[in-house]
């Protein structure tokens, strides 16, 4: 295992996106989730680096309309997208996920930011989590690493069943880390980076 | 002046400066220290702390190899800056950020470490960005002596003599960081998990304790060897040559990246500086006292442009035009009348303004902030920004396009076609991960450019935007466009921080990264700019501050402009 800081997942996390030529601002928003996942004490790393993949292999979708249980909607990428679209249209949308943890991540971070209130129900439409004065609720069984179908909307009333939702709260200064996967991680954002030249040189010193 | 007599006096809101005026690179590039500055903010915390700061371990041998560490304690915490001295030869001292070896490591360290911790970070922080930090680490950083000086000083006073003042003021600072790392870089701590803590979480108030804390190293360690080298016949450094040495630095490329990344700190930063000067420039009448103080310290600004000397032919020629500038204010014999008149720091600029330089105009910008700072508190206290992490809602193709046209006319007005528009690219360099600039017809690398072409991406936003629905969400383009996302989101945070960009094209000819720079290095508190080229600058830190023992002292951070006599 290996300690990194929240600093060192973001940024290592957006440069090793855009190796494989994920836009910038997606890269970025994925980088945002990772942190935010990391900071409530959630497993983060594996997912990325197989988004990572599964993008390089277009066998991923990042089209919220055009998703499937064998394509799904690759929420790393897309899930902010998606949030601040579902909050600005006031629909129901529903759709094939990849992994709901960096939807819920999204919901999160939106949820703070904006204060806007979102449920994330399952096929069935049972509530599996949902965002309420700045914070999020999960449903203490949802598996956040299962490909689903799922519908996200706004609400103004909630009306939960028996269910247990655990309050996800930020209480991480540190991450532990598989270290081969940071290094994977490492390796895939050292690919953009440019290799030493003579106007390279001109910094500080020369 | 008392706050009170100050804000009664306020009888109108004078107009901040827009953007468009401010945001320039030129006038950016122009920015000296003013009360705002981080490194001005340190000491005020650092007496309001009551803080005590003194050696608590010296291991340092005649030769100025081995350890220290430095206690600093505050109202609610202890903290330490950890130092290794080592050996190394004048070949293998550099500015460079790729460098492998320093004179000197240090680490703002959260407590005072104990026997594992030391010897875990005796191993680490000699290879710096190489090693593995841990999270009690607050910042991480090196210096190197100034070959210039270092030996000269210790020479002098081994021998009882005190180096020349001319050699003083010319070099300024005994020691050189090449980097001072802070926010989880290479595993230390977070600068977000200081939030909550009055000290720390500031911006920057971690980097600039260690800096300060690194002058009073220097300095202790000069007399330390001094003493070790010439016995009873040493002596120590005079106090006003002390006090005139700051801590060195080599600023390049690496910096300029934060100011494009960080919009809304960046706007926070530059937002408040208006605002002061809108203050200031709203105050009706001022005492005697308070006129004196203001021509005191334009006197100070004429004598440090005579004593701030550079290699580089366009920073010396401004230098000069800036010296003329002060002098022509001074030898004014309405000078006192004019700051007589109604709203008199509004009446003296804008008497001069046509006249005088941007460098000139900035100086007194920081002069006249000088003598306010009770007036201020509320803007030096608030100079962190919340950065958003979600693109705001509420907002069509329309709105915009409305912001386009009102906000980024600089970049409508750019040719973006022309190849001296596309002149050079920034990329992140595989050695030691710094931000370089690429020329665009002669480097590789192009096509792993960082999106610091902001003029083009808002040209080719406008000309997509046109052509989509009014009424359409800026998150339904951004659904079916992601590739605008970046600059959508930009845009949108320029509506309500309209100081969140810089008004030129970054990947132009005529772009000076220097410039970019110095606004930053300003607001650090950065003197005595001294350009090596237009992509990196020496400047020096805490020159003229208060040492540890003067915190206590009546007018302690009245520090602007130092300048030394008889150089």
């Amino acid at each position: 295992m290996i300690s990194v800081s929240l600093n060192e997942i973001y940024s290592e996390t957006y440069k090793a996106l855009r190796s494989v030529k994920i836009e910038w601002s997606l890269a970025k928003d994925c980088a945002n989730k990772a942190k935010w996942l990391a900071q409530h004490d959630q497993y983060f790393l594996g997912s990325i680096l197989k988004t990572a993949d599964l993008y390089k292999n277009k066998e991923i979708s990042i089209s919220i309309n055009k998703n499937t249980s064998k394509k799904p909607l690759a929420t790393a990428l897309v899930g902010l997208l998606l949030v601040e679209y579902v909050s600005e249209k006031k629909i129901t949308w529903g759709g094939y996920v990849d992994s709901s943890k960096f939807l819920l991540a999204a919901m999160g971070i939106i949820a703070k930011e904006q204060q806007i209130n979102l449920i994330l129900e399952n096929e069935q439409k049972d509530i599996t989590a949902f965002t309420k004065d700045k914070a999020i609720y999960v449903n203490t069984n949802l598996d956040t690493n299962v490909p689903s179908y799922f519908f996200l909307r706004t609400y103004d009333f909630i009306k939960k069943k028996n269910t247990k939702f655990t309050s996800f709260k930020k209480n991480k200064d540190v991450t532990n880390l598989n270290d081969k996967c940071w290094e994977r991680l490492k390796s895939m954002a050292f690919e953009t980076y440019v290799p030493e030249s003579e106007t390279s040189k001109s910094g500080a010193g020369y | 002046m008392s706050f009170q007599n100050t804000k009664n006096n306020l009888e109108y809101n004078h107009p901040i400066r827009p953007p468009s005026e401010v945001m320039k690179l030129d006038r950016l590039g122009s920015f000296h220290q003013t009360r705002l500055s981080f490194t001005r903010r340190l000491i005020d915390d650092l007496t309001y702390q009551k803080s005590k700061i003194e050696i608590h371990r010296w291991d340092i041998d005649n030769r100025g190899i081995g350890s220290a560490i430095i206690k600093i304690t505050l109202k609610n915490e202890i903290l330490s800056l950890i130092v290794f001295c080592h050996s190394i030869s004048d070949e293998e001292r550099t500015d460079r950020v790729i460098a492998e070896k320093w004179d000197m490591t240090f680490s703002l360290f959260k407590g005072i470490p104990d026997k594992k911790e030391l010897d875990q970070l005796s191993k680490n922080l000699k290879i710096q960005e190489s090693g593995r930090h841990n999270s009690k680490q607050l910042t991480l950083s090196r210096a190197n002596k100034s070959q210039r000086i270092f030996k000269k000083v210790l020479s002098n006073l081994s021998i009882g003599e005190q180096p020349s003042a001319k050699l003083i003021n010319d070099v300024g600072y005994l020691v050189r960081t090449t980097a001072v790392y802070g926010n989880g870089k290479f595993g230390i701590e977070d600068f977000s998990n200081t939030k909550g803590n009055n000290f720390l979480e500031k911006p920057f108030q971690a980097e600039m304790l260690t800096v300060y804390l690194i002058r009073y190293f220097s300095i202790e360690l000069i007399n330390f060897l001094a003493k070790k080298n010439g016995g009873s016949k040493s002596t120590t450094l005079s106090k006003s040559f002390s006090k005139h040495l700051g801590v060195g630095n080599a600023t390049g490329l690496g910096m300029a990246p934060f100011l494009v990344n960080h919009q809304e700190l960046i706007h926070q930063w530059i937002h408040n500086r208006e605002i002061a000067l809108s203050r200031v420039f709203s105050i009706k009448r001022l005492d005697k006292k308070t006129q004196n103080k203001i021509i005191n310290y334009i006197n100070k600004a004429f004598k440090y442009s005579l004593q701030w000397k550079v290699d580089d032919q366009l920073q010396s020629k401004k230098i000069n035009d800036l010296n003329l500038d002060l002098k022509k204010i001074l030898q004014n014999k309405n000078l006192t009348k004019l700051l007589n008149f109604n709203y008199p720091i509004k009446t003296l600029f804008n008497f001069y303004k046509d006249d005088i330089t941007i460098e000139t105009q900035e100086i007194l910008n920081s002069i006249f902030i000088e003598p306010f700072p009770e007036l201020f508190e509320d803007l030096i206290n608030n100079m962190g920004a919340k950065e958003q992490k979600s693109v705001l809602i509420g907002y069509n193709v329309n709105d915009i396009l409305k912001i386009i046209k009102e906000n980024y006319k600089w970049a409508l007005e750019i040719d973006t076609t022309k190849p001296e528009e596309n002149y050079c690219f920034w990329y992140t360099s595989q050695t030691k991960l710094e931000p370089r600039l690429g020329i665009t017809k002669k480097d590789a690398g192009i096509d792993k450019q960082l999106p610091f072409d902001i003029a083009h991406q808002i040209k080719k936003t406008l000309n997509i935007l046109k052509n989509l629905p009014h009424d359409m969400s800026a998150a339904e383009v951004m659904v079916n466009q992601p590739e605008l996302r970046n600059i959508i989101k930009r845009i949108i945070i320029n509506k309500s921080l309209p100081y969140s960009e810089i008004q030129n094209n970054l990947i132009g000819k005529d772009m000076k990264p220097i410039d970019i720079l110095r606004c930053k290095l300003s607001f650090f508190g950065a003197s005595k700019f001294d350009p090596k080229s237009n992509l990196w600058t020496r400047i020096t830190l805490f020159q003229g501050a208060p040492f540890p023992n003067e915190l206590w002292k009546t007018n302690t951070n009245d520090w602007l402009f130092p300048n030394l006599s008889n150089v």
